[in-house]
């Protein structure tokens, strides 16, 4: 079971295929932030710019019974008297009708306590040992959004900061490299996803890209590493070295992305919902990030 | 070979420690996974950052507000510097929580100014229209939306405008109907001179029945100096027409004479009672927050999250579907293409799983969904140093190494790279503690700790347990460690 990934044939076509994606992600931000209706690099959820999240499940004897939204939120406004705050809200239904969600801007706890209980008239009952709300408040969210951006900025600045320390300038800036790559084509699926399926990011998912730079650098350091040990012994050439290298590193990079991403797919699978797209966010985070590094970090170490 | 034995001994002396632990020390589980809301409680400052001993004050008159409601294991923490959480766990409704802790309840006591009873007349009739308008829109909200009922209101509404001069700018009905209340309240405010006596004189207070109605009043037992203050100030307006009023929060709660019969002394005995029409509710939140004194800064409440327990049951379970799958998934990855190395890897994670549990139960950690979703990460974090190693072997075995040398040399080899993979994850989860906000606190927390006992399971379970294997001569043969794969010897 060796490995020969023809490194050096194939460079021009590694550096394209990166080159395409990282355009195409770009291409999505850039859409994102001028034509959509949110007007921002990708699609910021309830976290970052507060509102009412509510999901709670229908009791129903058998099946429950079908309901256009159309005509729930109509009855919704009816009964309640603040016209602004109902003209903003969202609701879906999942599970065959029974489990409802719904998105409306900032309430206060007491005006989501009469929305639930309209609701219960309307097509209840309603199962309050199901409910998961969330209310947060328009101050908080930016508070939120200024912290995640802070956060993600500090850390990729200490990682940069150990590489720098800890390889050549070479090595520490095509690692850099590699990581930046990652992150932006991660955060590019994001925005597309936003303009597509209108998904939205939240907290967990500057969790997930600070956790997708730790190991996106840590692969990329394994491999630089091995080609720094095997260019100490040289018996080849510059190029025949790294390549060597690499795909001695190969069965570690692909085997610790699949010991990785196997409980991922397990939290996507069976997990709870909450963490499902932060799971997507990791899964995509460590396929760009061991294609980028066996492929595309070494690729760049490459003389012409 | 001894020293490995020793090593063996304090592993499995740390296994049964673990153990013990976890049924002693149940682990905590945070309110998404038991259901129950959380409250997150902001310190409002116009000018200035919070210092640590407003935060300090503010947390403890929280704290005994909370207590006096009377909710059962409730849990109160300060976040940052100027946020403070509440979380009350079960199925308590957030809303009189939030009700009682959001007021400042400032306690004042106000004397009128001279000369001003016809003013004060003309107000406290527009309050009680401006109250009754209120009463009348929330009974238009229970019934069915009536335009011409709210039409009505609208129109008295305008009249009062009128009466006060005073125009109204918000968009809904509600909201004005509340700042033409708010108004009124202030300029009824304004007609009292402050005096020195607040609600920090106060040592307790107290609710009863009114004897001759149904109505609620709130009874103030005032310090001694407080009780002086108070015979001070009800002794210079005894007998005049002027009122004493006591103000909420900038609202008057109750404009009271004082009979000429207290002329010469003024009211003795340390204590008053509020009468102003309270519900046994409102009597009861009131009682609670002068109990607890007035918050040295407002608060608001910035964010709620509310879980059924039921949800929360189900969050539990999903989750260990979630990591009991991703650990037989992984299992079988690595025994398959390690073979007996995978078996000790396996081994080595459920060592991993123990110490991280009894470790939260010990620290402790509060166990919530992203900190599962840490804990099921870092499994796999824990087996990239297994790999790193046992390709090491590997390579040592197919360059016709001896099986002892393989295994020593491979571990040697690794331990670079291990460490450094390890270091860049800790630096992310570090910066994510330090910045993070509760629910990303839980995630940096347990992959944080993972990584850790990851160098200890990877880099030493792993090898005593190894060595321990092949201390047996069945289990030396290289084709345990290499699958199919002929090697010349």
């Amino acid at each position: 079971m060796k490995f020969n990934l023809e490194l050096i044939k194939n460079k021009k076509k590694i550096i394209s295929f990166s080159t395409v994606l990282i355009l195409l992600s770009l291409l999505g931000i850039l859409y994102s932030t001028f034509n959509t209706s949110y007007k921002k690099p990708i699609n910021l959820g309830m976290d970052f710019v507060g509102g009412n999240e509510l999901r709670i499940e229908r009791i129903c004897k058998e099946e429950c019974s079908d309901f256009s939204p159309d005509s729930v939120l109509e009855n919704l406004r009816e009964n309640s008297k603040n016209k602004n705050l109902l003209n903003n809200i969202k609701l879906q239904s999942q599970n065959n009708n029974k489990l409802i969600s719904i998105r409306t801007p900032y309430l206060s706890i007491e005006e989501s306590n009469n929305l639930i209980s309209n609701l219960d008239n309307i097509i209840g009952p309603l199962n309050y040992e199901s409910k998961d709300s969330r209310l947060i408040g328009p101050k908080l969210g930016k508070r939120l959004l200024t912290n995640c951006v802070t956060s993600l900025l500090v850390s990729l600045l200490a990682i940069s900061l150990y590489i720098t320390i800890r390889f050549d300038k070479k090595y520490a800036l095509f690692a850099l490299l590699a990581l930046f790559h990652d992150l932006l084509i991660v955060f590019g699926i994001f925005s597309w996803l936003g303009i597509i399926l209108s998904v939205e990011v939240n907290s967990l998912f500057a969790v997930s890209l600070l956790t997708i730079a730790g190991y996106s650098v840590n692969d990329t350091v394994v491999i630089f590493d091995r080609i720094r040990e095997n260019l100490k012994s040289k018996k080849e050439g510059y190029n025949e070295t790294i390549q060597l290298s690499v795909n001695e590193s190969f069965r570690r990079t692909t085997f610790t992305s699949i010991t990785t991403l196997i409980p991922l797919l397990s939290i996507i699978l069976f997990g709870s919902y909450s963490l499902f797209w932060f799971s997507l966010a990791l899964s995509l985070g460590i396929i760009v990030g061991s294609y980028s590094s066996i492929l595309l970090a070494p690729s760049l170490l490459l003389k012409d | 070979m001894k020293r490995r034995q020793g090593w063996l001994f304090f592993i499995i002396f740390l296994f049964t420690l673990s153990i013990y632990l976890l049924i002693n020390y149940p682990l905590q589980l945070g309110l998404d996974l038991q259901g129950g809301s959380q409250l997150t409680l902001q310190i409002i400052k116009e000018e200035g950052k919070v210092t640590r001993d407003e935060l300090e004050a503010v947390n403890s008159v929280i704290d005994k507000r909370v207590n006096n409601l009377g909710v059962s294991e409730s849990n109160l923490q300060t976040l940052g510097r100027d946020q403070l959480i509440l979380e009350l766990p079960g199925e308590q409704n957030p809303l009189v929580a939030s009700r009682v802790l959001g007021k400042t309840a400032l306690l004042e006591f106000r004397i009128q100014k001279e000369r001003t009873s016809t003013d004060l007349k003309t107000l406290q009739l527009q309050r009680l229209s401006i109250k009754e308008l209120i009463d009348r829109y929330s009974l238009a909200e229970k019934i069915q939306n009536d335009d011409n009922f709210l039409k009505v209101i609208q129109d008295d509404l305008k009249d009062i405008e009128q009466e006060l001069n005073y125009s109204s700018t918000s968009n809904d009905l509600y909201g004005k109907l509340i700042e033409i209340k708010k108004y009124v309240d202030k300029e009824i405010t304004n007609l009292f001179i402050k005096t020195d006596l607040s609600g920090k004189d106060l040592i307790n207070a107290g609710r009863r029945q009114e004897q001759t109605n149904s109505n609620w009043e709130v009874l103030l037992t005032f310090s001694n100096s407080g009780g002086k203050k108070f015979a001070e100030i009800t002794k210079s307006i005894a007998g005049t027409n002027q009122l004493l009023a006591i103000i909420l929060d900038g609202e008057s709660i109750s404009e009271a004479s004082v009979g000429n019969q207290f002329a010469s002394t003024g009211i003795t005995g340390g204590s008053a009672t509020i009468s102003g029409n309270f519900s046994a509710e409102n009597a009861r939140e009131l009682e609670v927050q002068l109990k607890g004194g007035s918050l040295p800064l407002p608060i608001e409440i910035v964010e709620t999250n509310t879980i059924g327990a039921l949800l929360g049951s189900k969050n539990i379970l999903k989750s260990l579907y979630a990591a009991i799958s991703g650990l037989i998934f992984v299992g079988i990855f690595m025994i398959f293409n390690y073979r007996i190395l995978g078996f000790v890897s396996v081994l080595s994670l459920v060592l991993y799983g123990f110490f991280n549990l009894a470790l939260y139960s010990l620290i402790p950690v509060t166990l919530t969904l992203p900190g599962i979703s840490g804990l099921i990460l870092s499994i796999g974090m824990a087996v990239d140093a297994n790999i790193l190693i046992f390709e090491r072997i590997r390579e040592e075995l197919y360059d016709g190494n001896t099986l002892t040398r393989s295994i020593d040399s491979g571990f040697q080899r690794a331990n670079s790279s291990i460490v450094d993979g390890h270091i860049t994850t800790l630096l992310s989860c570090f910066v994510l503690f330090l910045l993070g906000t509760n629910f990303v606190k839980g995630f940096a927390a347990t992959l944080g700790i993972g990584v850790l006992i990851s160098l200890f399971t990877s880099l030493n379970c792993s090898k005593t347990i190894l060595r321990f294997f092949t201390t047996y001569q069945s289990f030396r043969q290289k084709n345990l460690y290499l699958p199919r794969k002929n090697f010349s010897q």
